[in-house]
């Protein structure tokens, strides 16, 4: 065997484990065939949160006003498309470049082209062979292409996005999830006229259903058009048909649902109903010694949990100890104002029968959101009723999705509400509103 | 000044333990001879006793961790001694084995289980009550939500070691916990016949001490002996009568008496005549060692894994007496409060399988003795006595012995006087 350990894909799945790998002392080989970081470094995470921050600085900009900034007046400020891509750019290759620095000095050897599984201990790149005791998936996955009726409209993908010289002002974004609802808000703040399709009946699944409701009444009052549960017919005089709907659109961004890339295989790999590889809770395919992780799994589509997974299945094929929880990770939406969930969602533990309550407190209580202009939010607390276990926690703040972090390791070090509002949080800071709600669990919060 | 108490090397060959419980905290003042920690070695659970006075300035090692012999436990901050005499003391504690410094400090026997009646409550807010301890107690690790459930289901959190990182007890640990179990300490997940179902093809977990010495021993045994065994099997209904007999007699003394009382007296009988038996063989030095006592090791199989107590002089004790020991030492090995004394200085073992149901076996011997005997189940079957076939009670006798010292004629010579006492025991009675 050439290498211990050969990994398909260097996006946040494969090349966390490709340097995890190099650390311990495995002989690692990755095949990339064109973004190292894959889409989260190239046009999903990185790029995008650094648009969304253009634009809400756009935003915020606009208000400088009552910062006491004189000189800056709403009709005087514009968006400028190509700047704003230019900084989201110069971030995604200094990162990349760190990628690449990363994989070699842990010894990783990167390889370029376009891999094929010939068996479960070897895969051709370009038609060259290479053996390894074990192979990682991680491919990664796109999303859905749009229905062949529409094979007239203006659709792009995110990957084109960042080649566009302009931005159009009509906007449908279709699809359901995290994406769809932070790009529809992104190109609302820039000032476009901003139409959301949800092609399906699961919008922001997995979060809880209040977060949900939420966000609706907030896409709604940004003044985009939402529209759940619906499907895009056929694209005529740019116009977009949707049932009876007819939207202006000059750009129709798709967002949907995704679908797993699978690399071609010698030996088929067991897929599951909705097309991703198989694997067991090792995440194993039906190849013995060949995983997969990541999207191309299907079993999570964020870039943290797919590292987890790649973290987790080096250790186990060292012999490290190693668990791996799923439950307990972070959803962030990076929208204005940012939405954060960990943990168990409110219909989560209905159905798993546990006696809950629910402390919620409202930013607009908070001294350090009242200075910094945002106190559109609040922070929810679910926990158990017998011995106070923070079961889940929900928050939405401007900067919610650092906050998270917070209840991430109250929730992994099993924390009760007694241990939230013990811990001691300056003053003033937004993560005030944690204390409280912990008082407020067991107690009554201070400042309500 | 300061002193620091390395891990003393407690009994032979001892090379590390693992911290089961702190009694400690770090500035508490102790006594000499106070116990400092709980530790479990190679076959036994023990507390560690302080040789010295004086106070705790530094606790080396978390509960689950590995020290190994010779490393620091703790560092102890004696007060009056300075300058010279300090550099003395401290010569001397390296010179001398530290635990049997000062009265007091006797490190085996006093295997007592941890943590009794000792918990610390997390949250103080949730419980109406909150209880203090005379004792201050070395803070286990564990989640706020595994302490409130340990307090709620009354479960001594101490007696449990995490399966989180660094030992840290979490909620899992609680509800996988069965109080049931008793005195034995619940380590981690290393019941094997409990293990959980997994969907992984292998499950790592790091290897108890006690496995560590027994994988030791046996691949000690195998490699530098050489092993033979021979297969017998005796007719015991004489003996079967008598055991009854007795038993009606001493029926109102509580004592069980099991065969194998009978076979360790039969062995030590035998072993008088036949001393290569009770031997080993030193041949760095060119020379036989004889044993002149006679201490007879019983196989014990505990939950932890194999445990060889020590039957000592077995020669000067009656049946009666032999059948007494047995059960006391069978005992403090399931509790896990056999201490190293009552382990040591073996001559020669007995395996008692039969007691589960085994027949015949391969026993390995516990080096560097010269052999030992399995003991099968009694069954019965028929036999020729007096021409005539007749049902018997049998038992099944396996002898391996380190054919090094022992030939084939000896090992035969030896175990047909064990059949001889077997089958007749009056003739035992008279000796």
């Amino acid at each position: 065997m050439e290498y211990d350990v050969i990994i398909v894909g260097a996006g946040p799945a494969g090349y966390v484990a490709a340097i995890r790998a190099g650390q311990v002392g495995l002989k690692t080989a990755v095949v990339e065939k064109m973004y190292m970081g894959g889409m989260c470094l190239n046009w999903g995470c990185i790029p995008t949160k650094a648009l969304l921050e253009s634009a809400k600085m756009f935003e915020k900009v606009k208000h400088a006003d009552e910062f006491g900034i004189d000189g800056i007046f709403e009709h005087n400020v514009t968006f400028n498309w190509g700047k704003a891509k230019a900084r989201s750019k110069r971030i995604t290759g200094k990162l990349s470049t760190g990628v690449s620095y990363l994989l070699k000095k842990n010894g990783v050897e990167i390889i370029t082209g376009t891999a094929r599984i010939g068996s479960d201990h070897s895969v051709y790149v370009d038609d060259k062979k290479i053996s390894a005791k074990n192979i990682i998936i991680a491919t990664g996955s796109k999303p859905k292409a749009m229905e062949k009726s529409l094979s007239n409209a203006p659709v792009i993908e995110m990957e084109k996005l960042f080649t566009l010289e302009t931005i159009p002002d009509n906007i449908v974004v279709t699809g359901n999830h995290v994406s769809a609802v932070e790009m529809a808000q992104f190109f609302k703040l820039i000032g476009k006229k901003v139409t959301l399709i949800a092609n399906s009946d699961y919008f922001m699944a997995g979060l809880d259903d209040y977060l949900i409701s939420n966000l609706i009444k907030k896409l709604k009052s940004d003044d985009i058009d939402l529209i759940l549960n619906a499907y895009p017919d056929k694209f005529e005089n740019k116009e977009l048909h949707v049932g009876e709907l007819k939207i202006k659109c000059d750009l129709l961004v798709n967002l949907n649902s995704r679908k797993a890339i699978i690399p071609e295989s010698e030996i088929p790999l067991e897929l599951t109903e909705r097309g991703f590889i198989k694997t067991s809770d090792n995440f194993e395919t039906s190849l013995k010694g060949v995983y997969a992780i990541g999207d191309v799994s299907g079993k999570s589509f964020v870039a943290h949990v797919a590292s987890a997974q790649g973290i987790f299945i080096i250790n186990t094929l060292k012999g490290i100890k190693s668990t791996f929880d799923s439950t307990s990770y972070p959803i962030n939406i990076y929208t204005l104002p940012e939405i954060a969930q960990i943990g168990m969602t409110e219909q989560h533990i209905k159905e798993a029968g546990i006696e809950y309550k629910i402390n919620e407190f409202p930013l607009s209580a908070n001294g350090k959101a009242m200075i910094e202009g945002n106190t559109e939010g609040f922070i929810r607390m679910i926990s158990d009723k017998k011995y106070g276990q923070v079961l889940g926690i929900q928050i939405v703040a401007a900067n919610a999705t650092d906050m998270i972090a917070e209840a991430g390791a109250f929730m992994n070090l099993e924390a009760t509400v007694y241990d939230v509002a013990k811990t001691i949080h300056a003053h003033p800071t937004i993560s005030e509103i944690y204390m409280e709600a912990g008082f407020e669990a067991f107690d009554k919060a201070i400042h309500l | 000044m300061r002193y620091i108490f390395n891990f003393p090397d407690i009994g032979e060959g001892l090379e590390e333990g693992t911290i089961l419980e702190w009694y400690v905290v770090k500035g508490q003042t102790i006594k000499a001879g106070q116990a400092l920690v709980n530790m479990e070695t190679d076959k036994i659970v023990t507390d560690i006793p302080s040789p010295k006075a004086g106070t705790i300035v530094a606790i080396y090692g978390s509960v689950g961790e590995t020290i190994r012999v010779g490393s620091p436990l703790v560092e102890i901050e004696i007060e009056g001694v300075f300058g010279a005499d300090a550099v003395a003391e401290t010569k001397v504690t390296e010179k001398v084995e530290p635990v049997e410094e000062e009265e007091g400090a006797g490190v085996v026997g006093t295997m007592e289980l941890a943590g009794k009646n000792a918990y610390l409550a997390a949250s103080d807010e949730g419980s109406s009550k909150p209880k203090t301890e005379d004792k201050p107690v070395a803070k286990v690790q564990a989640t706020p939500l595994a302490r409130a459930m340990a307090r709620d289901m009354n479960v001594d959190i101490n007696r449990i070691i995490g399966s989180g990182p660094s030992g840290r007890v979490t909620k899992e640990d609680i509800e996988k916990y069965k109080p049931s179990q008793g005195s034995q300490k619940v380590i981690g997940k290393t019941d094997i016949n409990q293990q959980p179902v997994s969907p992984d093809s292998v499950t790592y977990e790091p290897i108890s001490q006690i496995r560590k010495a027994i994988a030791k021993n046996m691949l000690n045994s195998k490699q530098n002996t050489a092993h033979m065994t021979l297969f017998e099997e005796v007719e015991i209904s004489g003996l079967m009568s008598i055991r009854e007999k007795i038993k009606t007699a001493i029926a109102e003394k509580n004592i069980k008496l099991t065969y194998l009382s009978f076979i360790v007296k039969a062995v030590v009988l035998t072993l008088k005549s036949h001393r290569q038996l009770n031997s080993q063989i030193d041949l760095e030095n060119d020379r036989m060692i004889y044993k002149n006592r006679f201490n007879i090791g019983i196989a014990v199989d505990t939950p932890e894994g194999l445990v060889v107590p020590v039957i000592k002089d077995a020669d000067h004790l009656s049946i009666i007496q032999i059948a007494q020991k047995i059960t006391e030492l069978s005992e403090k090995a399931r509790d896990r409060k056999l201490s190293l004394d009552d382990m040591k200085e073996g001559t020669f073992t007995i395996t008692n399988y039969g007691s589960i149901g085994g027949i015949y076996a391969t026993p390995v011997i516990n080096y560097p003795q010269a052999g030992i005997l399995g003991v099968g189940r009694i069954v019965k079957k028929p036999v020729v006595k007096e021409n005539q076939v007749v049902a018997g009670n049998v038992l099944p006798l396996s002898l391996s012995v380190d054919h090094r010292i022992v030939d084939g004629g000896e090992a035969s010579r030896f175990i047909n006087q064990i059949m001889e006492y077997l089958s007749d025991p009056v003739l035992m009675m008279i000796e």
